[in-house]
């Protein structure tokens, strides 16, 4: 294997990757428990009370049925405190990254619980424990609708807090980040009033087909119409709620399809509908039968059987939603992790659908910037000229005896492809056959810097024909670079978050003249939100404030966007997206820009729409 | 019902297709000195930007020279003022590569690291 420079200068990040089936199935049981909490209190508050307030004489079975529903509350409180410890000692150790039993002991448990937003949400929701508790034991004792109610409202303060355990608890620049948050809280509450009242709607069922008294049967039948309006308010909530949340986590259509966290987010939807399904059997079948069958005990008691049947098919399917979640919730969502494009084609917005590559939508892991481009160089020179020739032209040493030529690699269209395409044709090699794959000679990383210097060469060449208007059709993009100006470190990546910038490159001696002019007026263009970053292609002694000090990397990667005619000076005006918007020289027709037009262009490109930059750089 | 529910399902297919808003663990965004950059003087300070913010109680950062011998001066910590932000002191960095080595638990649980060099030029 040749040596490769600057191999160790990549940055790399990871996170953690694998599914951990201990806190999977520890975030399910407490999900479930959480879930059924709120749902018993919804079951009584909104369905059972109402229904046994229209028909008091049901007495016994009223008692049967608190009996259960007490012994399921409890039971469930239970579950989650003790899952709800379980889950704080796995974060715990998660976070510390040690041991699960050194977890346990020691201070790392004070430290998560006092210093972490985890550990206040568990605190918070330990008080919660304690005043469900209460409440359970005094509407025991006392009957009292009333503390029932504040126990609904306990039960779904402990399902609400669940959103600040997981993706809902950060907050990012995207649009409507205040959105997430209330979707989040929404679609806990939805689910755990729809899921967990389900099995103390069986249990009803079961106790009122036991009964068999018209009363109980009448009861029922309240109790099931009431249900379904529960249901289908829940059900609306959580479609509305799931959209935003699904936009906020997913994000796009290959995150969706190409990445286990879409996949499994796909599964989840593919379940919900199921259950919908179930209950629309229900709501259009039944439901107007049951409103019929209030003079028809026998037919009433058949009804509510099949509810009863289709009520145990729902909350089946509902723990398998909830087993999902168990999983989604310690995945890293979307993007994060490279989705692999299932299907052979993809569709383009300008052309239709296209052949598509399991890489197709692979971001790239190095950053389009110099140092990447550095390095890809070389490895190009090793690789690629015999072929695609030094100026990538597509005419190397080889290309004449090849059945299909080379691609001319310096034309606009290599934009129009995506860096996943062009990295599975480096690595596997074309569908013709005729381009070998170099997955077995160069790195995942060294294929992605090769792609870099490629694309900024490509735009160097292209560069060539920007003319000094501004032209606000498709730009090709300035890498990314470092340089220290008046002894502050800085890139051009930060520099045009601020605004559009003008970089100057120069070769040979320094254009003295041009540079105090432009140093004069750099009062006025930082007004009009124009920086200005001078470069010197070869080290000089130049002295001037706008003159940044860069490495040999920065300067061979800004060579390809100058021109030996220039006159000893070209002039790039950049929009916030790196993007070159026009181009000056000192040979060009009409020299160099004026004052005034470059504080009217600056006010131009600032104008110009630009995309989101693409957040590539740290996978891998 | 029916109905509905179809309409529902297109909206939520209409809508991921909408723009991405990715939103994940606490990745680096950007570090000053760059990530594999070249800085001609050496710095004092090694700042990270991450894509979420930090719990300052289990995120760190580490900066070594070629030997392995940590180079900073105090431990490292989030900026106060911006929880994205992660900052160490360095001593007095003669020329030569450092590496920068990183550990971020975001405000989600999730625990993200990463390591890369910068370089400190010759004067």
């Amino acid at each position: 294997m040749r040596t490769r420079p600057k191999e160790t200068s990549r940055s790399r990040s990871r996170g953690a990757k694998a599914i951990d089936p201990l806190l999977s199935s520890t975030r399910l049981l407490h999900y479930a428990a959480s879930a059924l909490l709120e749902g018993t209190f919804v079951f009584w508050c909104m369905i059972a009370w109402p229904a046994f307030a229209r028909t008091p004489a049901a007495h016994a079975l009223r008692e049967r049925l608190d009996r259960r529903l007490f012994a399921l509350a409890w039971v469930s409180l239970l579950v989650a405190i003790v899952s709800g410890a379980g889950w704080l000692v796995i974060v715990a150790s998660n976070m510390s990254g040690m041991p699960l039993a050194s977890a346990l002991q020691g201070s790392v448990l004070g430290i998560v619980l006092t210093q972490t937003h985890f550990g206040i949400d568990w605190i918070v929701r330990a008080g919660l424990t304690v005043a469900i508790a209460i409440c359970l034991a005094l509407q025991a004792r006392t009957r009292s609708h009333a503390v029932g109610w504040v126990g609904l409202l306990a039960a779904s303060a402990f399902v609400a807090s669940l959103a600040w355990a997981g993706h809902g608890a950060a907050t990012e620049d995207v649009p409507f980040d205040a959105l997430h948050a209330p979707a989040d809280i929404l679609h806990l509450l939805a689910a755990g009033a729809w899921l967990g009242a389900l099995l103390p709607l069986v249990i009803f069922l079961v106790q009122a087909c036991r009964d068999m008294s018209s009363q109980a049967v009448a009861v029922a039948r309240i109790a099931t119409l009431r249900f379904s309006v529960l249901g289908l308010s829940a059900v609306g909530t959580l479609i509305v709620t799931g959209v935003v949340n699904t936009w906020f986590l997913a994000g796009s259509v290959p995150a969706l399809l190409g990445t286990l966290y879409g996949q499994l987010l796909l599964l989840k939807i593919a379940l919900f509908a199921a259950m919908i399904g179930v209950a629309g059997i229900n709501q259009r079948r039944l439901l107007p039968h049951l409103a019929d069958s209030a003079t028809d005990d026998s037919l009433c008691l058949q009804i509510s059987r099949r509810v009863f049947g289709n009520a145990t098919i729902e909350a089946c399917l509902g723990v398998f939603v909830l087993a999902i979640v168990g999983i989604i919730g310690i995945l890293p969502p979307g993007l994060h992790t490279e989705p692999r494009w299932p299907l052979p084609f993809r569709f383009s917005l300008s052309e239709g659908f296209v052949r598509a590559y399991p890489t197709s939508f692979y971001a790239s892991t190095q950053p389009y910037a110099a140092p990447s481009i550095a390095r890809g160089a070389p490895l190009y020179a090793q690789n690629c000229v015999v072929c695609h020739g030094a100026g990538g032209r597509g005419d190397g040493p080889l290309a004449g005896k090849l059945s299909v030529r080379p691609a001319n690699l310096t034309e606009p269209h290599l934009f129009a492809h995506k860096v996943g395409e062009m990295f599975w044709w480096i690595g596997h090699g074309t569908d013709n056959g005729v381009m070998p794959g170099f997955a077995d000679k160069l790195s995942p990383d060294q294929r992605w810097d090769v792609i870099n210097f490629v694309l900024a060469r490509a735009a160097g060449d292209l560069t060539q024909h920007t003319g000094s208007q501004i032209s606000t059709a498709a730009a090709v993009p300035l890498p990314d670079f470092a340089f220290e100006q008046n002894g502050a470190q800085n890139t051009l990546s930060q520099t045009l978050k601020n605004g559009p910038a003008l970089v100057v490159l120069f070769a040979g001696h320094a254009p003295r003249a041009r540079l105090e002019q432009l140093a004069k007026l750099q009062p006025r263009l930082a007004a009009a939100g124009l920086h200005v970053i001078a470069v010197a292609l070869h080290p000089s002694t130049e002295k001037n404030p706008l003159i940044v000090d860069v490495s040999q990397d920065v300067r061979e990667t800004l060579e390809l966007f100058d021109s030996p005619a220039d006159g000893g000076e070209t002039e790039l005006m950049l929009d916030r997206g790196a993007n070159i918007r026009a181009r000056w020289m000192a040979s060009g027709a009409g020299g160099l820009a004026d004052p005034s037009t470059l504080l009217s262009d600056a006010a131009r490109v600032k104008s110009i729409p630009v995309a989101a930059a693409n957040h590539a750089g740290h996978g891998g | 019902m029916t109905m509905r529910t179809i309409t529902a399902f297109f909206l939520l297919v209409a809508m991921v297709f909408a723009p991405a808003a990715v939103r994940a663990h606490a990745f680096l965004d950007h570090s000053d000195p760059a990530v594999g950059s070249t800085v001609p003087s050496a710095p004092a300070t090694m700042h990270i930007w991450f894509t979420q913010e930090l719990e300052p109680a289990f995120s760190w950062i580490q900066v070594t020279d070629k030997s392995g011998a940590s180079v900073s001066d105090g431990t490292s910590g989030v900026d106060p003022d911006n929880k994205q932000e992660m900052d160490i002191k360095l001593k007095s960095l003669p020329a030569g590569t450092y590496t920068v080595k990183w550990h971020a638990l975001s405000v989600d649980t999730h625990t993200t690291q990463g390591d890369f060099t910068f370089q400190v030029k010759g004067s």
